[in-house]
């Protein structure tokens, strides 16, 4: 792991992750993946009829936790060539993903504190469509370690 | 302990439809069974490689053993698919329709391939906003000693 970068990171800072094409196969690859095989992520014909209380999707939706994936993935891309590790993160999905959308993630450095026994960086966190429309909202926490974590 | 036979995952989440408790029959602290999981490198990777993440501490092992790590790990998220791998079929979290609202994971240590993965889950809270109806569920992911991998809260949606 590369030495810790903690005193260098800014309030401000933004982390830009890598964005990704959601098709009906991803999806299906998704839920492969994921064991999570909800007709909401697979059957357009359940999807075109079902009504979700005032709420009507009328296709298929991406699952909500790709875009959890995409988020840890930006983390763990930027901290670990910095000398953290990606502790916590929290989320609200705010929008559906369809197939044909581009979702892009972003962090931005909201804190930095020191603890007794660690040194933590929090980040805002959002995940926005190719529209610019917000559909993730959330934030994120990271460890600094000041001493070795993962005894061997 | 079995390991997870990914052939005989049901991924027809309309079996076994009445079987599963309904947001009125969910009980708030009681605990869901589970199943516990030998997690293999082929689950990690086939996981990894669908969010795109190609990271060498998931894929190679000569590079994740001189990392801080000392071997081959999993992504954090991997919770997400141990979810589906401990619960069986009748889990109420399966329900088609099932919506999921937010979600807030803490990690602790990373799962890595050839751990056995026990979790210890339960419903904490239901209640009805704007008249949906949801639930909070909490999840406690350990390894084979008894480690905590990672914990997490849900908020989700029920259809019924």
């Amino acid at each position: 792991m590369s030495p810790n970068r903690f005193e260098e990171i800014e309030i401000g800072q933004v982390i830009e992750g890598r964005p990704m094409e959601i098709t009906r196969e991803t999806i299906r690859e998704f839920a492969e993946a994921s064991l999570d095989f909800n007709p909401l992520h697979l059957d357009s014909d359940y999807m075109s009829k079902q009504e979700f209380g005032k709420t009507k999707f009328n296709e298929v939706i991406a699952h909500g936790m790709t875009n959890f994936a995409l988020i840890t993935r930006m983390m763990t891309d930027w901290l670990w060539p910095h000398g953290g590790i990606h502790r916590r993160l929290e989320t609200r999905w705010l929008k559906p993903v369809y197939s044909g959308d581009r979702v892009t993630p972003k962090a931005v450095v909201s804190k930095k504190i020191k603890t007794e026994k660690g040194q933590w960086v929090l980040f805002n966190i959002e995940v926005r469509n190719q529209k610019d429309i917000l559909v993730s909202s959330g934030e994120a926490t990271a460890e600094f370690p000041v001493s070795k974590l993962f005894p061997q | 302990m079995e390991d997870l036979n990914l052939k005989k995952i049901e991924k027809d989440f309309w079996k076994n439809w009445e079987k599963r408790k309904t947001w009125d029959e969910i009980q708030p602290g009681e605990l869901r069974p589970t199943i516990p999981v030998f997690l293999t490198k082929a689950m990690i990777q086939k996981y990894a490689r669908a969010i795109g993440d190609l990271n060498p501490l998931y894929f190679d092992e000569g590079y994740a053993k001189k990392s801080i790590f000392g071997g081959l790990i999993a992504p954090p998220s991997i919770h997400v698919m141990l979810m589906f791998a401990c619960t069986p079929d009748d889990d109420w979290m399966r329900e088609p329709g099932t919506i999921n609202a937010g979600q807030s994971w803490f990690y602790n240590l990373p799962a890595r391939p050839g751990d056995r993965i026990r979790l210890v889950c339960k419903a904490l809270d239901r209640f009805i906003k704007k008249e949906r109806l949801f639930v909070i569920h909490e999840n406690v992911f350990y390894n084979q000693n008894d480690e905590v991998i990672c914990s997490g809260r849900g908020w989700t949606i029920r259809p019924r």
